[in-house]
């Protein structure tokens, strides 16, 4: 297995926390060594013809969708056929209710159920981090619609979901691929790396940015880092302070 | 959202020089257990005045970190992030037993805790 040397970071000089780009690819090497080690799904995708790539990972989640509403809207066996559009697909059936843009999602008619997570995650040229993409869909193949989207959060996150869900997450096109896709927002990143960013500074412990990134903004949207991933790491800066000492 | 906040089983302690072994009960289960936990405030978020908590192993990421933020007072549009290692996340839904079992020394498990508004 390869092992990759990278430079220490964050680096002494630092005056804020962005990420390069280079930097970024590192991290995620150092990530995907790891996960290879776990089995636990993460890949690297590269960009046919560019130097640009991207980390990727599907799993199965939960999420709380509407797929199981018969035409009363009661709920019902998951595998009957759906008579609702209840996303911005091509609308064949004849409740109109759902007419266009806005999706509403009550609470009370949406249920639990099995999710098809895809993540993707991105380095943003613009923000200087990281940026989690990601697609959800039923196991029927429907995309989950942006309230849907929301009303999968981890209850954790509810709330502050909830007091401005349009500044959370919302849809986008993926910069690479051109297709939709859900975006969990980066502009206050730097928000909540930067403590834990200087604190590593101020100690001399390196960190992996992209590990403590993903264990901050995976779980929101049913992404668990496993704890090994911090641990690993650990034993790696213990070997690098015995190398140190020699 | 109900989110099943109990009011606090935990015990406050004095600022002691030496961290207390968890005190078992003769005769409880095993699930009674607790663990020490000190918490350490990251950046300009607010310290606590009581540090050092007793919190049952089972007892949930989440849980903590809502206690810590009533505690705090927090407003809608912040969130709390607790650190293991001062670098790393752990699920909301990880067991503070299981974290005091990886990262716990000297008999307690040390978090950090955060607040940022987080997203936007």
């Amino acid at each position: 297995m390869l092992h990759v040397t990278i430079p220490p970071f964050p680096p002494p000089e630092m005056s804020s926390c962005f990420l390069d780009e280079e930097t970024f690819c590192q991290c995620c090497q150092l990530l995907l060594q790891h996960s290879h080690s776990l089995c636990d799904g993460w890949s690297w995708e590269q960009v046919k013809g560019s130097e640009e790539g991207y980390l990727r990972k599907t799993a199965l989640g939960t999420g709380r969708t509407r797929c199981n509403l018969d035409q009363q809207g009661n709920s019902s066996d998951q595998h009957q056929e759906r008579t609702f559009s209840l996303s911005f697909h091509n609308d064949d059936d004849d409740d109109d209710e759902d007419d266009g843009a806005v999706c509403c999602i009550q609470e009370e008619s949406s249920s639990s159920s099995v999710v098809q997570y895809e993540y993707h995650i991105l380095y943003s040229c613009s923000y200087q981090t990281p940026v989690l993409y990601f697609r959800a869909s039923t196991l029927e193949g429907r995309s989950l619609c942006l309230e849907e989207v929301w009303d999968s959060v981890h209850p954790n996150y509810r709330q502050r979901l909830q007091h401005r869900p349009w500044d959370t997450i919302t849809q986008q096109e993926h910069p690479l691929l051109g297709q939709s896709f859900f975006v969990l927002h980066p502009c206050r990143t730097e928000e909540f790396m930067m403590p834990v960013l200087k604190a590593a500074l101020e100690e001399h412990r390196q960190v992996n940015y992209i590990v403590t990134w993903l264990s901050v903004v995976g779980p929101v949207v049913g992404l668990d880092v496993p704890l090994s991933y911090c641990t690993q790491k650990h034993q790696w800066l213990c070997t690098r302070r015995l190398i140190d000492c020699k | 959202m109900s989110d099943n906040a109990e009011s606090p089983t935990e015990t406050q302690k004095d600022e002691p020089s030496t961290p207390q072994q968890p005190t078992e009960d003769s005769g409880m289960a095993d699930d009674k257990k607790k663990i020490d936990v000190l918490l350490k405030a990251v950046g300009d978020t607010p310290i606590m005045k009581t540090k050092k908590w007793s919190v049952e192993k089972g007892r949930t990421v989440q849980s903590l970190s809502q206690f810590i933020s009533r505690f705090l007072k927090m407003e809608a549009n912040e969130q709390l992030f607790i650190y293991v290692n001062q670098s790393f996340s752990p699920s909301p839904d990880q067991e503070v037993g299981v974290l005091f079992q990886c990262f716990g020394s000297d008999g307690k498990l040390v978090l950090h805790y955060c607040k940022s508004q987080a997203w936007g």
